[in-house]
């Protein structure tokens, strides 16, 4: 028999709550991970949220300490700006050529003072804050982002585009902005990878019956989380466009459920922790709730049903849901169960999209050699009895890359995938 | 002992040198007692900065160790290490926040440098006080006991088997398989059921590092995490019991249903043809879905949310596995008439949706109903209910299967006292945390999977069976030893007046209670340094290492001086 000697090291894509939980617990059982995240911080879409359902936790709060911890582990190789490009071996062998991007900020020098930030003459909308707020070229996408250390969007940046401007180097007092650094192509040799890229949030403008990007105060679940945020484009002021303080708002749910072909299970529970969001701010808001069906499985959750709709809600049935602009109101137009059109006026709407894999999960799949389901969701392997066996062996999985879940559905699954690794 | 404190100031480039007059500082510090050295650095955390701390601090012989830079959530672990390394006790040292706390949030110049000598001056008040503390490494045994032989602790004992773990699987019945030895097939994928759980049975029976135990119950476990003292007693309470020890513990005692009887407007019990979800299943496996006249039913009634509103969450499953039962009987009775009565429905999974709609184009019928109600109207069952808009209706069945809650086994309860892991609400095992940590309990080393925890389908238990195994795996590890906390609670002999307060306060259940001293004990190797039983105490017998009252005392002082 021969035996091959297979790599114990292991790649994680993806620095999201799933990805940041797998690289601790490798790490803890002396595993060397590298662990690529294609954006600048860690944290994934966890700390856009300003709490967490159902238990109400400050989500920055929570995930601050291992994100904080995945920096300082040793065994932790955590390469920001970077991504795969393409894979070759097998499970115990594979050799990874990933590609980083320069981040232009010396990551060793910097000492995260932002002092970088008001110098730079170039303001863009900041999409970490869905465009809700300006940001710069030089920048962190929020306060509080981990690493604490800024990167140039060269798109954008007057010296990457033929002008002259070093303002951001003067400006840094330990010689941290460093404008040659270039783009790095590395092979890593690891022997087990897991894949934890996340979602995204299902394009609403495709449909047109919400109004969205057309009516203002039309906001996706994202664009409201950031505007609660304390962290936020207005430092957690629930405001409208003209900045008055909305007086009634619809939360529409399902949207996009029927064109995707599945629920995205998680709406429902966001949807209420909403109404604890507007009623801490807005003591007198009045809130309705477009739904179909509450889905709410699970042992804490319909007691946190019952707490929120105790906040007089109007909870609505509601199919065929349009909503229109009139006059300063927006018009929210809807069949109730018995047929009946209805409609209510309202200065906000919240809409809840549908969760979609990451608009990069295809390449992913194909540079790995991993199948996607119908659903664009990786697939998993249907001859296994486990979610987070993927169609190749050796490649793991997780979190909402694998399909829709919660924080808690998306832990247990890295932690799975790391008995998967440990046990191979 | 004379004390040495070395103070050093980080200028953080112009970060804190610019809002904070350093200089002044520097001088106010130095003339404190037992300030030996008193330095200003242009940014500590760096390479140079590092080395120059460790130089100074064998140089000048220092026996404690004052930093004033950042948060400690950014350096604290770098000057701890700088301290090793220089042979210096680490919990010597403290760090004084003048960056985040004080050069970034003062704009006034004077007020800063005001702030920021008090906040040193805190630290050196508080430094004084510190004592080493030597950090803990404790021998570990890698075996684990799992508890519960269904899907969930099969799952996770073929895990730890696969990683050469030595497994004791502990079964109460005479039987491996669970639950899910009675389901023809499992919902979405319309799998055989049958297939997979004797397969797994197989690998266990054949599998040389799990030693089952069937008809066996915990009777007692004592210990803590890499070491637990186990006692197996049998059910029959024959034989001797039987004694080994392991490291950790997988809790996988699964669930059962709710019982209808409780809910009487179903008919329960009281009415023929009215079954349970679980005698449906039962009846299907044997092929013999029949009424009790012998005959075979034309129409069945399927009841969501039994007792749904008495244990007051929704059980996640049971809308699937009515749809399931829904293809069971197009498959074995074509003809027959099939009602969902049901309130909301809950098919969260990608797959989900699209079995739905598969099952509901087989002309299978749903109904959004409430108030529903069983009664027997001559040999068929009539169902009264309020229909979606509110209206009283009913219909005629020959069969009603109900899909009551699930609940925690009735021994939750007894495994709860015996391993001393708490229960939520509901009765299911609490996780130590609901978004981060759902598979670990408060007592380390003590692991929950599948619906013990809370109501959840086949796929969930089985990832939730693989995550404990990956908690075990990478946190006990053969050969290697465990380093428990460092800073945990005392309670002092001579202080502590045996009320055990503390005992009700921990919630590790690291105090025991010496019944010959009439004293709390703390067990420093479960104590996670919370903190609770010292806040707790009303004798000022507990403290915690590190935060002592004197150091705290001392730090206040200084900063409100």
């Amino acid at each position: 028999m021969v035996e091959l000697n297979s790599n114990t090291d292991v790649l994680v894509i993806g620095a999201g709550i799933a990805g940041i939980e797998a690289s601790l617990m490798l790490s803890k059982a002396d595993r060397n991970v590298h662990l690529i995240e294609k954006t600048s911080y860690t944290g994934g879409s966890s700390i856009k949220y300003e709490e967490v359902f159902s238990n109400m936790e400050c989500s920055t709060c929570m995930v601050a300490p291992i994100q904080q911890e995945i920096i300082q582990d040793k065994n932790i190789n955590l390469l920001t700006l970077t991504e795969v490009e393409s894979i070759k071996g097998s499970l115990g062998n594979f050799n990874v050529r990933i590609h980083k991007k320069a981040r232009y900020v010396d990551m060793d020098n910097c000492i995260g003072c932002n002092a970088c930030f008001d110098p730079c003459p170039v303001s863009i909308n900041n999409e970490f804050e869905e465009g809700l707020s300006k940001r710069k070229a030089i920048y962190v996408p929020c306060a509080g982002a981990l690493p604490n250390v800024p990167m140039i969007d060269t798109k954008n940046c007057l010296r990457f585009n033929g002008k002259e401007c070093s303002a951001c180097k003067e400006a840094c007092m330990f010689e941290a902005i460093d404008y040659s650094q270039k783009d790095e192509k590395t092979d890593i040799k690891v022997g087990s990878i897991i894949v934890a890229t996340g979602f995204d949030l299902m394009d609403t403008k495709k449909l047109q019956e919400y109004g969205y990007g057309k009516i203002d105060d039309v906001y996706t679940s994202m664009e409201f989380e950031r505007l609660y945020a304390s962290n936020g484009p207005t430092e957690g002021k629930i405001i409208l466009k003209n900045g008055k303080t909305p007086k009634s708002v619809a939360i529409i749910h399902c949207v996009g459920r029927k064109e995707k072909g599945y629920c995205s299970s998680v709406c429902c529970m966001y949807s209420l922790k909403f109404i604890h969001y507007l009623k801490s701010k807005i003591s007198n808001i009045n809130i309705s709730e477009l739904y179909t069906d509450f889905c709410i499985p699970g042992k804490s959750h319909q007691k946190f049903y019952e707490k929120m709709k105790k906040n007089q809600v109007n909870m609505i049935r509601a199919s065929d849901i349009e909503v229109k602009k009139q006059n300063n109101d927006i018009n929210v137009n809807f069949n109730i169960e018995t047929g009946e059109k209805k409609n209510i006026l309202v200065d906000m709407v919240i809409l809840t999209p549908a969760i979609e894999p990451r608009n990069t999960s295809i390449k992913l799949s194909k540079t790995l050699g991993i199948s996607i389901d119908e659903y664009g969701f990786f697939k998993e392997n249907s001859s296994d009895t486990s979610s987070v066996i993927s169609s190749k062996p050796g490649i793991f999985i997780v979190g909402c890359a694998q399909g829709a879940k919660n924080i808690q559905d998306s832990v247990s699954q890295a932690t799975a995938a790391v008995g998967k690794i440990l046990s191979l | 002992m004379e004390r040495k404190i070395g103070v050093y100031l980080c200028e953080c480039g112009p970060n804190i040198s610019e809002k904070v007059d350093l200089d002044r500082v520097k001088k106010e510090i130095s003339s404190i007692d037992d300030v030996a050295v008193v330095e200003k650095f242009k940014l500590l955390c760096s390479a140079d900065g590092k080395k120059y701390l460790e130089e100074q601090i064998k140089n000048h012989n220092l026996t404690h160790l004052v930093i004033a830079a950042c948060s400690p959530k950014e350096h604290e672990i770098t000057f701890m290490e700088v301290c090793e390394n220089a042979d210096l006790n680490p919990y010597l040292f403290q760090l004084a926040n003048i960056r985040e706390q004080c050069a970034w949030i003062t704009a006034d110049k004077e007020e800063a440098t005001k702030k920021a000598i008090r906040i040193v001056k805190a630290a050196v008040g508080r430094v004084k006080y510190h004592s080493s503390l030597e950090k803990k490494e404790i021998e570990s045994i890698p075996d684990v006991l799992v508890i519960g032989g269904g899907i969930a602790g099969i799952e996770a004992s073929l895990q730890l088997a696969s990683s050469k773990r030595k497994v004791f699987l502990v079964e109460k019945t005479s039987e491996l398989g669970g639950l899910i030895k009675n389901f023809e097939k499992t919902f979405g994928d319309m799998k055989s059921a049958t297939e997979l759980i004797d397969n797994k049975i197989q690998n266990i029976n054949t599998n040389e590092n799990i030693k089952v135990l069937t008809n066996c119950e915990v009777g007692e476990v004592i210990g803590f995490f890499g070491n637990f003292e186990i006692k197996i007693k049998t059910t029959t309470g024959e034989n001797e019991p039987i004694e080994f020890n392991v490291g950790a513990i997988v809790v996988a005692t699964g669930s059962q249903l709710f019982n209808p009887e409780k809910t009487p407007q179903f008919g329960y019990s009281k009415l023929d043809n009215v079954f349970t979800s679980l005698e449906f299943e039962k009846m299907n496996l044997t092929k013999n879905i029949t009424l009790k006249n012998g005959k075979t039913p034309t129409s069945v009634a399927f009841i969501h949310c039994v007792g749904r509103e008495e244990k007051g969450y929704c059980s996640g499953i049971c809308c699937l596995y009515s749809l399931k039962y829904a293809s069971y009987l197009k498959e074995k009775l074509p003809k027959v008439k099939i009602i969902n009565l049901y309130s909301d429905l809950c098919i969260p999974g990608k797959k989900d949706e699209k079995f739905f709609n598969e099952v509901k184009s087989k002309n299978v019928d749903f109904i959004r109903s409430s108030d529903v109600e069983v009664e027997k109207n001559k040999n068929q069952l009539k169902i009264n209910f309020k229909n979606k808009e509110g209206k009283k209706n009913s219909i005629l069945v020959d069969m009603v299967v109900l899909a009551p809650a699930i609940e925690p086994t009735i021994d939750a309860v007894k495994i709860a006292e015996i391993t001393g892991i708490s229960q939520d609400k509901e009765g299911f095992f609490a996780e130590e945390h609901e978004k981060l940590n759902p598979i670990s309990t408060s007592t380390e080393g003590i692991y929950i999977a599948g619906c013990a925890q809370g109501p959840k389908n086949i796929s969930e238990t089985i990832i939730q069976s693989e995550a404990a195994a990956g908690k075990i795996l990478s946190s006990l590890i053969p050969g290697k030893k465990i380093k428990p906390e460092v800073k945990t609670s005392v309670i002092s002999e001579s202080l502590c007046i045996g009320c055990k307060t503390c005992l009700t306060v921990c919630s590790y259940g690291a105090i025991t209670f010496d019944e010959t001293k009439k004293i709390s004990v703390v067990n420093e190797v479960i104590c996670r340094g919370c903190g609770n039983c010292v806040a707790a105490c009303p004798s000022g017998a507990a403290s915690i290492k590190h935060f002592k009252f004197n150091q705290i005392y001392q730090e206040l002082l200084e900063a409100v001086k």
